[in-house]
């Protein structure tokens, strides 16, 4: 059906590893257990307005 | 000539003699030491050091009511560190953590227990360490905290900012202060009036077991006392007489020598012989029959009468009775109406319940512990009846445990539930109060701190009373005198001021040892002649009579000189009142009070070399209150000082000195340069405008998640400082920008004090702003094992425009443009979540979910950016999805600005620079201040600190300006502000040369030009402008809906509508009341007058009540009316129309 979709991944506030998160899972990071996940900035180009 | 030969240095003659020792460094010092929010965590920190132990071992026992062989047994009690149990096992938490995952930051209560364990018949006793028995919410900075002792670095790894005071809470990630809270002293007499103008003296006793409140009046020249037990007040002389003071004359003794006082007693003691009560035994009786009857009959009072106990436990009862010893209570009572004697012959006796001195603040320690106090006590019930119920049932066979019995979650859930409501309901302390927690402003870093050192009233505000809101003498020093609101709250809300510090309990024992080891007669072996013999003075502990003293300046200065040297608590007062002949020692909690230099003399003891020692750091604030060079003085015990306010003015007299004057503002005041030159509310003024001011709110501005966080894009630290700025930490988080301002009439945009402002300016960032606002999902769990989910964006939906910023994982990317309408989560929820699933739950086919879309709705038109997306989990371990959207402003047309001197603005125009007028050297103005805002404002303030950034720019150095400073030099001095302009070329009055930017032409007058510290407020226009042409209306009245977040209609409401009336403009009146807001068209019929119908077939209106339509007209009227009628009508009430031609 549809194209493999993408994973995301998420960065440790702590550690700032890397995490791929499946549904279900716990938010944890993989390395050091810490409990905040920041999701990564966006790989599209922005253009932004400065005024 | 003859001078140069001598070689005498004429300017080092004329400058002025260095006297004063430069005592500033000492503040600095004392806010390292005791910092602004020390008092909160001075009483948290007592309250879990002392006060959790004190309250646990007064309560250490539970024993099952019908087997005292079985028990449980506090042994010890502490808090562990801050910590939760994440799947089963505890994993430690800093503050941050807390707040960004919408925990509450807490730490374990861990308790060493002794117990009975084994079958009920013959227990064995075990021990058990660090048992936890709930969690106790931690305040930040305090001794537990992880923060405590943390040297910047190590803030900064733990994600907190090093200038964050601390002093609160983290509740379910929200902060919370408990605002201090003032009061009435407790277990004091205070002389006042009642409603009819008698004379009365009232204590509030509060001791552990009981509080009452116990008030003897004059009324018709006689004494009486009124106490809750007692329905109708009861004469005193009887009460006298039940507490054994059966002898008329010991009483007239007691009061005192001096005829005036016997003859004013003579009245009540007639009383009581008319009564026909002469003995101990009658007058016992006699009250026996006035005290209130309690509503159960307790048996405790089969064996001694009631009246009795109501005299022993609740009459004074900060008394303590021993050994049915009551004479303490009768001296109490002799003492009281001695005073109120005195008030009617001296009508200047009277207390002033406005004085500080008569005040206490309760802390957050206090109000915690109170908490803890009845959640604990309610916990040790609830077990004591489970274990009985278990004994009951299980006969002595099953296995018991005390322990599993204290381990249940009510203390916990009860402490965070008050904490976050901020609803105090003690029964057992009768305490009812709300809003005693707030959330902490978080708009600038100063409304932070102003938020910590706020005060609050106990009172209502509603009063009209004047007395509780003016400013109060004593207050100097110890509240700041400018930062109160405007409004109902104006003077009842306070805020301490930068040196203030309030006092935790201290330990009474060996405090009253000491003093009658220092001379003190016990109270015990006098007679109640030598009571009030001349020659001595009552020495009176804490509100406790202790005795009396033969000379009591040397018995004062003897105590002083002990706390001068360490060896009792710094902050005991001790008061001598002349007036009173009293001796007054204080050591509870809640009084305010302040350091100051002790003089000898006149002669400051701080010496220069002590000044040294301070800056080469071998030297601290403590050492000096260890040395005896400085004390802390509370309002009582300032009375018996003379403070003079520099130390050129000491005189022999003089026994301190002040530090600085300066510090008799708060933080918030202490912003303002020059406010000594300003009109007074003026300050008032700039207090409430500094909270709102937009800025840097701390160093990790950026990694916390507020649900509203207003940021300035490039704060400045004021060009015109002063010491309170540096020492707060206001330069390193500023909240304004230093705006070059021409004081002139530009166009006709700058009335009523709007500004002009430049365009260039704004473009190079002037006024810019960032305001980040959250937006939380939660993918709710449901009790049938249905889940939310989240799912990937499907490209080739209807909706996929606006779903173009989602990533593949449902959610919206970081650095996105997000519009409004655009969706931020692409999240489905399950139709049915309450029916049981099972296994199943996880895989629901598609058509079991609807879309719980959440699309962003911000302002129309314009472009915000999605700033963060955090994931974590919250407390039910659903996942909770936090979007942080950032919008960045510039300054537009109706922002509000203002200057440091409560002189706001909102921006009236925005002008090219061309057209802006210019100097000689091509300086150009930011903003364009109209002159009409100086004459009447009168803040001479604004215009020094005009000349002031003038000068500092030109030579490159910050000027001050704090309060009262020019003669300490903490202030420039406009002389040598003036010098410094002429010396680069300016005119000494900070006036300029300016040319027109329109026509080119030099000005007709010098403009007054130069920078002025300017804060953007949070008050913009893009979160008000509201207009509305057509739109929704509400269900019931079809009338269009109200305020502006639901897109309402603007309201002509009665006095608009009077308007129109008396102006007779009937047909907009018309308009707005019906055609633009809810016309209806009805069927009326002629005969009845009732409404009827429109019959769509027969195309005829027809009439239910004739059943035809013969007598039908149509006609409009506002829905609204119609309503009216229908309702009217389902209350048996029929309301008729009666048409007229029209």
């Amino acid at each position: 059906m549809d194209p493999q979709p993408e994973p995301v991944s998420y960065i440790c506030g702590d550690c700032g590893m890397e995490n791929s998160l499946k549904p279900g899972d716990v938010i944890q990071c993989r390395e050091c257990g810490y409990r905040i996940l920041y999701k990564k900035r966006t790989r599209r180009i922005v253009q932004y307005e400065a005024r | 000539m003859e001078n140069q030969s001598v070689g005498i240095d004429k300017q080092f003659l004329a400058a002025p003699v260095k006297s004063a020792v430069d005592k500033f460094q000492l503040l600095p010092e004392f806010l390292k030491v005791r910092g602004l929010v020390k008092q909160h965590l001075d009483s948290f920190n007592y309250f879990v050091k002392t006060g959790i132990k004190k309250i646990v071992r007064a309560n250490d026992r539970i024993v099952a009511s019908k087997h005292p062989n079985i028990f449980l047994r506090f042994k010890d009690v502490r808090i562990g560190e801050p910590s939760i149990i994440i799947d089963g096992s505890p994993e430690k938490i800093t503050p941050q953590t807390c707040r960004l995952s919408d925990q509450t930051y807490w730490a374990p209560i861990l308790v060493n227990v002794e117990y009975s364990q084994g079958s009920p018949g013959q227990p064995n006793t075990v021990e058990k360490n660090d048992v936890i028995i709930g969690r106790m919410p931690i305040m930040l900075r305090s001794c537990c905290c992880v923060l405590y002792r943390k040297d910047e670095a190590e803030l900064a790894k733990l994600g907190e900012c090093p200038l964050d005071p601390g002093g609160y809470f983290v509740i379910k990630g929200t902060e919370k202060v408990i605002l201090m809270q003032e009061q009435l002293s407790k277990n004091r007499i205070i002389i006042d009036t009642d409603k009819k103008g008698n004379i009365i003296a009232s204590v509030t006793s509060s001791t552990e077991a009981v509080k009452s409140k116990t008030t003897v009046v004059m009324e018709n020249e006689k004494i009486w006392l009124q106490l809750n037990q007692f329905p109708k007040k009861v004469p005193i002389m009887i009460v006298m007489k039940a507490m054994g003071m059966e002898s008329d004359q010991e009483v007239v003794q007691m009061l005192g020598r001096d005829p005036r006082y016997s003859s004013l007693l003579l009245p009540s003691i007639e009383e009581c012989a008319k009564n026909g009560i002469y003995t101990k035994e009658q007058a016992l009786e006699y009250l026996e029959s006035k005290v209130k009857k309690s509503m159960f009959a307790s048996d405790s009072s089969e064996r001694e009468s009631r009246a009795y106990s109501v005299l022993r436990d609740v009459f004074l009862a900060n008394v303590p009775v021993h050994q049915h010893n009551f004479r303490p209570k009768c001296i109490y009572v002799a003492v009281m109406i001695r005073r109120m004697m005195d008030a009617i012959l001296n009508k200047d006796t009277m207390d002033d319940k406005d004085y500080v001195g008569n005040k206490r603040l309760e802390l957050s320690g206090q109000l915690v512990s109170l908490l803890f106090e009845d959640l604990f006590k309610t916990m040790i019930s609830e077990a004591r009846m489970c274990v009985d119920k278990f004994l009951e049932k299980n006969n002595r066979t099953n296995r018991f445990d005390f322990s599993q019995y204290i381990c249940r979650d009510s203390i916990t859930t009860g402490l965070e539930r008050t904490l976050s409501t901020g609803n105090f309901d003690i029964k057992r302390f009768k305490m009812h109060r709300k809003g005693m927690t707030q959330v902490l402003a978080r708009l600038s870093f100063i409304g932070t701190m102003g938020h910590v050192t706020r005060i609050s009233p106990q009172f209502e505000k509603s009063r009209k009373v004047s007395g509780p809101r003016a400013l109060q003498p004593s207050q100097w020093g110890m509240l700041c005198p400018c930062d109160t609101p405007e409004g109902e709250a104006c003077g009842l809300v306070k805020n301490l001021a930068l040196m203030t510090h309030v006092t935790t309990d201290e330990e009474e024992g060996p405090l009253i040892s000491l003093c009658y080891s220092l001379g003190v007669e016990d109270l015990e072996l006098l007679s109640g002649e030598e009571l009030h013999s001349p020659s001595s003075f009552l020495v009176i502990f804490n509100g406790l009579i202790l005795g009396k003293h033969r000379r009591p300046q040397r018995f004062a200065m003897s105590m002083r000189k002990l706390r001068r040297a360490g060896k009792i608590g710094e902050f005991v007062s001790i008061f001598v009142n002349e007036k009173q002949r009293c001796v007054y020692l204080a050591s509870d909690g809640g009084r305010v009070c302040r350091p100051l230099v002790i003089a000898d003399k006149g002669i400051s003891r701080v010496k220069e070399d002590h000044m040294k020692e301070l800056m080469d750091g071998v030297r601290t604030f403590d050492d000096f209150l260890r040395d005896g060079l400085i004390e802390y003085l509370d309002v009582n015990e300032e009375n018996n000082a003379l403070i003079a306010l520099y130390e050129g003015d000491a005189t022999l007299e003089t026994t301190h000195i002040e530090i600085e004057p300066f510090t008799i503002l708060g933080v918030i005041a202490g912003l303002i340069p020059f406010p000594h030159h300003n009109q007074s509310p003026r300050n008032t003024y700039q207090c409430a405008m500094g909270k709102q001011a937009m800025g840097n709110i701390a160093y990790n501005q950026l990694c916390r998640m507020d649900t509203l966080l207003y940021l300035l894009v490039y704060p400045q630290r004021p060009l015109l400082t002063t010491r309170t700025i540096e020492l707060v930490g206001y330069d390193k988080l500023g909240a304004g920008q230093n705006a070059t301002v021409a004081v002139m009439s530009y166009s006709g945009y700058d009335i009523e004090d709007a500004i002009v402002m430049n365009k260039a300016s704004l473009d190079r960032g002037f006024g810019r702003c960032i305001v980040m606002k959250k937006y939380t999902a939660i993918k709710q769990k449901y009790e049938n094992n249905t889940e939310d989910r989240i799912l990937r964006p499907d490209r080739t939906a209807d909706n996929a425009g606006r779903m173009q910023i989602l990533d593949d994982d449902g959610l919206a990317a970081p650095g996105e443009i997000i519009r409004p309408n655009d969706i931020y989560i692409n999240k489905q929820s399950p139709i049915d979540t309450k029916t049981l699933k099972g296994a199943s739950a996880a895989n629901l086919p598609d058509s079991a979910y609807r879309p719980s879309i959440q699309t962003f709705k911000g302002p129309e038109g314009e472009s915000c950016v999605v700033d963060r997306v955090v994931l974590c989990s919250d407390k039910n371990n659903n996942m909770c999805i936090k979007f942080l959207i950032r919008h960045t402003r510039r300054p537009e047309l109706g922002d509000k600005f203002s200057s440091r001197h409560g002189q706001k603005g909102v921006c009236g125009t925005i002008v090219q620079q061309e057209d802006f007028p210019f100097s000689e050297r091509g300086i150009c103005p930011d903003l364009i201040m109209n002159p009409h805002g100086f004459p009447s404002r009168m803040t001479v303030g604004k215009m020094i600190e005009l000349l002031g950034g003038k000068a500092g720019v030109s030579c490159g150095r910050f000027h001050y300006g704090s309060a009262f400073g020019e003669r300490s030099g903490h202030a420039d001095k406009v002389e040598t502000i003036s010098e410094t302009l002429v010396k680069h070329g300016f005119n000494y009055s900070g006036k300029d040369f300016i040319y027109s930017g329109i026509t080119g032409c030099p000005l007709q007058a010098y403009i007054f030009m130069g920078p002025i510290y300017y804060q953007k407020l949070k008050h913009m226009v893009l979160d008000k402008m509201h207009a509305r042409g057509n739109g929704p209306r509400a269900m019931l009245t079809r009338q269009p809906t109200e305020g502006r977040a639901r897109n309402g209609g603007l309201r002509v409401g009665e006095m608009e509508r009077d308007c129109l009336i008396a102006y007779g403009a009937s047909m907009l009146i018309y308009e707005r009341l019906m055609l633009s807001s809810d016309p209806f068209e009805v069927q009326v019929c002629r005969k009845c007058g009732l409404l009827g119908y429109y019959h769509h077939k027969l195309k005829t209106g027809i009439c239910s009540f004739c059943k035809n339509g013969d007598n039908i007209s149509t006609m409009k009227l506002p829905y609204a009316c119609k309503l009216l009628i229908q309702e009217l009508q389902s209350m048996n009430i029929v309301p008729r129309l009666r048409l007229a031609e029209a």
